[in-house]
């Protein structure tokens, strides 16, 4: 009975976090204007680039993929990629670099989950804000292969998923801070590298055999790849599902315990610099 | 006599402040290996889509693997160059008008755009797109086995170097808006996204999406139009290069001047 009552009390300290990031979010609004163009860009070059390939190819379908499954993937991928685009890794590196953590070590709350609550709204702002527009303009423009309501719950369950894995990415590139200065640059190899093995360029089955794998051992699968699959129901069967959405849980739960870690390092390191 | 000792001295001073830049490269080595290494790492990711596209057919709108390579590596060459000597109007547009830190820029003896270029001149980073880029032209070419003749290879360093100075005016161009809205950085950012379209051959796009980037934004001129002309040695749109280089060059001087002016008159 107590325990019940602790535990949303203990959450309700970290809603004044999400309430200032959103607050920021809306001073801020051209933010979702070039998020939005950005995600344009990607999807367009992309989506010319494989048409012209359907176009030049006699017959057959890449890995599997028809054109409209495979428009209806880069785009979502795009969403997916702005859902986990949540700044926690530029807000971290720069209260790291500006030297503000000190005061963030002050509060009697868990740092990550205080990153947490504040990366969520920009997360969900961007699902809505950004990604809806972009969705409709491409759905307008091409055809797209509609999901089934089965994939479409399941890709709920994995996008939500998909939100852990990429916060625990972007604490840790965030905590890089504390080894560097140029924390653009770990952002830049982050957001090709991460991109690439998340399957958000190309999908992990149109990738040749042995990158499949490596893509496929890594924790960055989960975060595109995965929940498409489940979207676009390239599974065979409930028991390969289930395991996509397993190998994602592990992963969340092996990043969040890593950022942990690396934040208790973090910490120790701050310390012995700050004297 | 005038002009060409202030060409004299402006030489000397780019020569002096890339200098000090280059200390900084050694200074901050860990640092450049990331930028330098992240930018490198984004081609290695590029080239890969590349090739995973290019194993469902051999040929895309007329255009075969190492084509594509040799076009996309070129790209590299104006655009390392441009952000090795202007990458501050970045910060131009981020905050300099709006802290009001860019009267500093109007109170040194030389040109304000130099002095405000002259931040960051040499900036390492962009060595990193400027090797692949020769790294991927020198691969492809090889590959092709390209036989340049002399006029390609005349002109193929002044088709760089047009390339670089559309892109300086077209990064040039957004960033002077902050002097109306003081923060032009999203503007900047549109526009240098959809330079991302042109490492790609542009007979993939919708024709209008071509026009935009040939007219408009003319980043075709940039990569597709002078890699057409040394891969194929026909390029019908080449001969417009000069006009529309010296054109942009003298538009975005003319904005930059009077957001300057602008600047002076709400300054004091």
């Amino acid at each position: 009975m107590t325990r019940a009552g602790t535990v949303p009390a203990r959450l309700r300290r970290y809603a004044p976090f999400t309430a200032a990031s959103l607050q920021g979010l809306l001073q801020y609004r051209a933010t979702f204007l070039i998020n939005a163009l950005t995600a344009a860009t990607a999807v367009g070059v992309q989506v010319f680039l494989w048409r012209a390939v359907y176009a030049g190819r006699s017959g057959g379908m890449p890995g599997g993929y028809d054109l409209p499954h495979l428009t209806t993937y880069v785009l979502l991928a795009q969403v997916l990629g702005l859902m986990q685009a949540n700044r926690v890794d530029e807000e971290v590196s720069g209260e790291v670099q500006r030297g503000d953590i000190a005061v963030s070590l002050l509060r009697p709350v868990s740092y990550p989950l205080a990153r947490f609550a504040a990366g969520l709204p920009v997360s969900l702002t961007n699902a809505t804000l950004v990604a809806v527009p972009v969705v409709v303009l491409y759905a307008l423009l091409l055809p797209l292969s509609v999901p089934s309501p089965q994939g479409a719950l399941l890709f709920g369950c994995s996008a939500a998923l998909s939100l852990v894995i990429g916060f625990g990415v972007n604490l840790l590139v965030g905590l890089a801070g504390f080894v560097t200065t140029n924390i653009w640059g770990v952002r830049i190899v982050k957001d090709s590298v991460v991109a690439f093995f998340a399957g958000q360029v190309v999908p992990l089955a149109l990738m040749p055999g042995p990158l499949a794998a490596v893509a496929q051992a890594l924790p960055f699968q989960g975060m595109v790849d995965g929940p498409l699959r489940l979207l676009l129901g390239r599974y065979h069967g409930p028991l390969e599902a289930a395991s996509i959405l397993g190998v994602q849980l592990a992963w969340a739960a092996a990043l969040s315990a890593l950022a942990a870690l690396a934040w208790r390092g973090a910490v120790r390191r701050v310390e012995v610099l700050g004297g | 006599m005038r002009p060409v000792s202030t060409t004299v001295r402006y030489a000397r001073l780019t020569w002096q402040l890339s200098a000090v830049s280059m200390h900084r490269l050694t200074e901050y080595r860990m640092d450049f290996l990331l930028g330098a290494g992240g930018l490198l790492l984004r081609v290695v990711c590029q080239v890969a889509v590349i090739g995973m596209v290019f194993r469902q057919a051999p040929e895309i709108a007329g255009w075969h693997y190492d084509q594509v390579l040799f076009l996309l590596g070129f790209s590299l060459l104006p655009r390392g160059l441009d952000r090795m000597f202007t990458d501050q109007l970045w910060i131009l547009a981020r905050k300099l008008v709006q802290n009001g830190e860019f009267f500093r820029y109007l109170i040194r003896p030389v040109h304000p755009l130099f002095s405000l270029l002259s931040e960051r001149f040499l900036y390492p980073d962009g060595f990193g797109e400027l090797l692949t880029g020769a790294g991927l032209v020198w691969y492809a070419a090889d590959r092709l086995a390209l036989t340049p003749d002399t006029a390609q290879l005349l002109l193929a360093p002044v088709l760089v170097l047009c390339g670089t100075l559309i892109l300086a005016s077209i990064k040039t161009l957004f960033a002077s808006l902050a002097f109306w809205t003081t923060n032009s950085f999203p503007a900047l950012y549109a526009a240098n996204q959809l330079g991302d379209f042109s490492g790609y051959p542009l007979d993939l796009y919708h024709p209008s999406l071509r026009w935009l980037l040939t007219w408009l934004l003319p980043y075709a001129f940039t990569a597709y139009i002078p890699a057409s002309y040394l891969l194929f040695g026909r390029a019908p749109l080449l001969p417009w290069l000069f006009a529309v280089t010296a054109g942009l060059v003298a538009l975005a001087l003319a904005v930059w001047h009077r957001g300057v002016d602008r600047y002076e008159m709400t300054g004091s």
